[in-house]
This record gives structure tokens, C-alpha cells and sequence, in this order.
């Protein structure tokens, strides 16, 4: 009886390209659109994850290792898994849904998306977040 | 410790409350429209047949667990749940939206 699908909800993406990545809710919109006449949520996840970072790395190979490709989407609340697990990284003025409209928005948005979740994952929280879900 | 066995008596008002809310409450059968109603959180008791695939059973309880909902196992299988729903068919599993004049949702959870 509460509801679980807010922004900030880590998820992780079932169906399509996207498959078996880990994603948090950026906008949910529980009642759908005009376009989208069901329960859908935009969210923004892990494209391509971070390797692991060990001690020995040297600066250059642990920056390499930490890049992290994002995806910014529209998904059925069908096709999402939630978890019980947050992420609260800011992603709200960076992600709307007119960055999906056009090319170069979405361009920029992935940018600030990218930035944002590196940063947070060389802060080393939200560990789970950022390791592969292995199946 | 050993769960406590699950008495006839119980079993029966379980089977009796649940034909009140069939008869005078909303619900939904059926594994898609719970998951449905755990996401609206219109769902207010969840009630799983004792034969439901162990994935299914975990996902439906993890998605219950998440929306603050009780569970209950019912005490039979699909078949059963379905002849206590009043239908011909089987039901794996049921979400409960509005008791009616039952009071299944306050007693359910605190016999368990």
C-alpha cells in the first residue's frame, strides 16, 4: 500500500536493449500520458559498467577503468524490476522528457548523466549500483 | 520452531471470508493484475496458492515487501484457491483491493 516506484528507486531493466542493467527512476508517471496510455517511468541507467579498480592501477588505467556509459529511457513499469535499493544522484534538471525529443538533447543529457554517476561511483557508495548483475 | 499446523477451523474461515470479499469486495486474480495492483498499491492482501513456481512466489513477495503488503500462503493449490474464489478456474495467485464487509485484512496478518 505504499507506493515504491518514486524517483531515486534503483531498478533494474528486463526487457529490450537494455536488459539486465541496473537504472534508477528519474519521473514516474503512474496514470501514462496520451502517448503512452499505461504506467511508464523515464529513467536513466548503466549503459556500459565500470571495470573493477584495483590498488596497482596507475591514475591513467584507474580514469579508464571507471568510465561509465549511460542510457536515458522511457520504460513500462512491466519491464522494470524494482529493488530496494535508492540512488540519489540529481538527475532531474539533466533528464526531462523533451532530452528524448531531439538528438542533441539527448546528447547533452547522456553527458550530464555520465558525469554525474562517475563522480559517484569514485566516491565509492552505492556500490551495488555499479557491479554487473551477473546472470 | 514447527509451524504451527494449520487447523480445519482456520482453513474454513479463511475459505468463508474470502467468499465475502468474492461476493461484496474488489480483487484480482491472476499473476499480471497483482504485480498491477503491488505498482498502483491498490493492492491490500496478497494471497498465494501453496503450488505457485518458487520464482514467481519470491517476486510476488519481494514486490509485497516493497509496497508495505501482507502476504498470506494459502493452505492448497492453485485448484483450490480457485474452487474458494468461487471460479472453475485455477488461481495462482490474488490480490485483494477492497475487503467489503469482510474483515479478511485484519485477521489474515494477525494470525501469522
Amino acid at each position: 500500500m505504499v507506493k515504491f516506484l518514486k524517483p531515486n528507486k534503483a531498478v533494474i531493466v528486463l526487457q529490450g536493449r537494455y536488459a539486465g542493467r541496473k537504472a534508477v527512476i528519474i519521473r514516474a508517471f503512474d496514470d501514462g500520458t496520451r502517448d503512452r496510455p499505461y504506467g511508464h517511468c523515464l529513467v536513466a541507467g548503466i549503459k556500459k559498467y565500470p571495470s573493477k579498480v584495483v590498488k596497482r592501477d596507475s591514475a591513467k588505467k584507474t580514469a579508464k577503468k571507471s568510465r561509465v556509459k549511460a542510457f536515458v529511457k522511457m520504460v513500462n513499469y512491466q519491464h522494470v524490476m524494482p529493488t530496494r535499493y535508492t540512488l540519489d544522484v540529481d538527475l532531474k534538471d539533466a533528464v526531462t522528457v523533451e532530452s528524448l525529443q531531439a538528438k542533441d538533447k539527448k546528447v547533452a543529457a547522456l553527458k550530464e548523466t555520465k558525469k554525474r554517476l562517475e563522480e559517484r561511483f569514485k566516491t565509492g557508495k552505492n556500490r551495488w549500483f555499479f557491479t554487473k548483475l551477473r546472470f | 520452531m514447527v509451524a504451527a499446523k494449520k487447523t480445519k477451523k482456520t482453513h474454513e474461515s479463511i475459505n468463508n471470508r474470502l467468499a465475502l470479499v468474492m461476493k461484496s469486495g474488489k480483487y484480482t486474480l491472476g499473476y499480471k493484475t497483482v504485480l498491477k495492483s503491488l505498482r498502483t498499491s491498490k493492492g491490500k492482501l496478497i494471497i498465494i496458492a501453496n503450488n505457485c513456481p518458487p520464482l514467481r512466489k519470491s517476486e510476488i513477495e519481494y514486490y509485497a515487501m516493497l509496497a508495505k503488503v501482507g502476504v498470506h500462503h494459502y493452505n492448497g493449490n492453485n485448484v483450490d484457491l480457485g474452487t474458494a474464489c468461487g471460479k472453475y478456474y485455477r488461481v495462482c495467485c490474488l490480490s485483494i483491493i477492497d475487503p467489503g464487509d469482510s474483515d479478511i485484512i485484519k485477521t489474515l496478518p494477525a494470525e501469522q
